[in-house]
């Protein structure tokens, strides 16, 4: 790539970061082709819906709709599974696939089409394509929250009234640093009952918490939302876990005249050490995994559920070894059933997540194949929330998050 | 439908005392049977409940819910709430929960109800 190209590149990014400054979601995709327009590029954006089992075309002015694509069984889906860029096979088609990500929480991908006469065997191509993908996808979180067309795309049906309360309060699904990635995953997400999660990432802290309140519909959501915020206060004013769960407690008292509970784990892990401190209020225990064996269940600090007093103090201590995976869960996970009563089990959990992470896949997608095996585990529709929270004290892990090309991506490409 | 899943029987085995033996499966749906049960039996002067879980098969969290909610309300007078026979898929979820703590836990009925009669 010559410094004249590098320079277009440049001026595209420049664009779009300048044009977005007014932009609701529906201005996003006719604005990026705009920019792209001069390095002979046309750009379509894929987001994959809630369910994370299709991707789905941005729709755009003038441009015939596209039909969804698979995430499992296309290629575009194996480039998002992955987090892994990847040429269009066949000849004649000057194509590539890029994943799109915000920061390494995965939207979608951008499908790129290139004129004849641009150079998409380029290594440095590629690594534009990922770099713009990666401000479109950061774009793609921010026009979320300013208008509902980001989302419309998204979704495959209508959400209820408690998932709408409850994915406004979660943070992105997958956030890494360069010594952690933590990654979550709720089902049913268009009617979840009372299950949440949270995680903050600060310095060498990584604040951790899942919980799971009493109840079903909006009645649990707002247990959840009760307690949720409760421990973000607390936690934003530098208190531990115990006193976390304390003011929970004190919240879920004060806010309802029923009994409400939620249990949960609230956790905090020291990214320099390995210490892990937590608090269990009658929870299933976090599962540590190590070279993909289950090292033993975490089954310490247990006090009561949120919402009941519990004057036990007994913050446990753990002391995690590098490349670890901590493994926290809701009984959604372990107590899904087959028709026939068979539970799906945390033998189950254990051995479906060694396989997936054997297999070299990202943290995110581990947890998209073990939440659709326990839907599918089940015999009708899931009778509770299933949430999955999966921590990896790996710098390798981590990297497997960030956009890359794949193991043929930018060298031999197929269609020279 | 829900009806079904749970019947609830009342028995006043002594002054204050009722027990109220459920059977079934106790979960968000069917926790209504057993909490009218209670409140006719609160109602009615007896505040010491004796839970008798015998033939309860199953018990979710809205089922702890109702335990832990009758705890409260007993425990701010001079009632009490205590839970008997409890079967392993009801007591893996209460020992789960660590509701062991604060719920009175049984294993007969008899047993049950000799801790909840009043002395003296």
């Amino acid at each position: 790539m010559d410094e004249a190209q590098r320079l277009r590149w440049l001026d595209a990014l420049r664009e779009v970061l300048g044009g977005s400054s007014f932009w609701t979601p529906e201005d996003l995709a006719p604005g990026v082709n705009a920019a792209v327009a001069r390095l002979g590029l046309r750009t379509r954006i894929w987001l994959v819906d809630h369910e994370q089992i299709a991707l789905r075309a941005l729709s755009e002015p003038g441009r015939p709709p596209a039909e969804p694509l698979p995430v499992d069984g296309s290629l575009p889906g194996r480039v998002f599974a992955r987090v892994e860029s990847a040429p269009a096979g066949s000849e004649g088609r000057r194509r590539w696939w890029v994943p799109m990500v915000d920061s390494t929480d995965r939207i979608g991908v951008l499908e790129y089409g290139a004129a004849a006469g641009v150079d998409i065997g380029d290594p440095e191509f590629v690594r534009q394509c990922e770099l713009l993908a990666g401000l479109v996808g950061h774009l793609v979180a921010s026009l979320g929250e300013r208008g509902d067309g980001i989302d419309r795309a998204r979704r495959t049906r209508p959400m209820s009234p408690a998932s709408e309360l409850l994915w406004r309060l979660l943070p992105p699904l997958t956030s890494s640093t360069r010594r952690v990635a933590i990654s979550a995953i709720l089902q049913p997400c268009y009617e979840v009952g009372g299950d949440g999660f949270d995680y903050a990432l600060d310095g060498a802290t990584a604040s951790l918490l899942i919980l799971d309140a009493v109840g079903r519909g909006l009645r649990a959501g707002l247990a959840c939302a009760v307690a949720l915020a409760a421990i973000r206060a607390v936690r934003h004013a530098g208190g531990d876990v115990h006193h976390q769960a304390r003011a929970a407690d004190a919240a879920l008292v004060e806010q309802f005249t029923d009994t409400r509970f939620a249990t949960a784990v609230l956790a905090e892990l020291d990214l320099e050490t390995g210490r892990l401190r937590y608090v269990n209020a009658g929870h299933p225990a976090p599962l540590l995994l190590r070279h993909g064996k289950l090292v033993r269940e975490l089954g310490a600090g247990r006090r009561m559920p949120l919402g009941i007093e519990d004057p036990a103090v007994e913050v446990a201590e753990e002391v995690l070894e590098p490349e670890d995976r901590l493994l926290l869960y809701t009984d959604g996970v372990t107590e899904a059933r087959t028709a026939g009563g068979d539970r799906f089990g945390v033998a189950r959990l254990v051995d479906l997540t060694e396989q997936h992470e054997g297999a070299g896949l990202p943290a995110p997608e581990t947890l998209r194949r073990l939440a659709h095996a326990v839907v599918d585990h089940q015999a009708g529709p899931p009778v509770d929330d299933a949430t999955l929270m999966l921590v990896q004290w790996s710098t390798p892990a981590a990297l497997k998050t960030v956009p890359h090309a794949g193991p043929n991506g930018g060298e031999d490409h197929p269609a020279s | 439908m829900t009806q079904q899943m749970l019947t609830v029987t009342t028995r006043h085995v002594a002054a204050r005392v009722a027990v109220l033996a459920a059977a079934g499966e106790l979960d968000h749906d069917s926790r209504a049977v057993l909490a009218d049960a209670a409140e006719a039996a609160l109602h009615g002067g007896h505040d010491r409940l004796v839970i008798d879980l015998t033939e309860l098969g199953f018990c979710d969290s809205g089922g702890l819910a109702l335990f832990v909610d009758l705890h409260r309300r007993t425990t701010a007078g001079t009632g009490q709430v205590h839970l008997a026979g409890l079967q392993p898929p009801v007591a893996v979820v209460l020992h789960a929960a660590n509701l062991d703590r604060i719920l009175p836990l049984h294993p007969t009925v008899e047993e049950a109800v000799r801790a909840a009669t009043p002395t003296g």
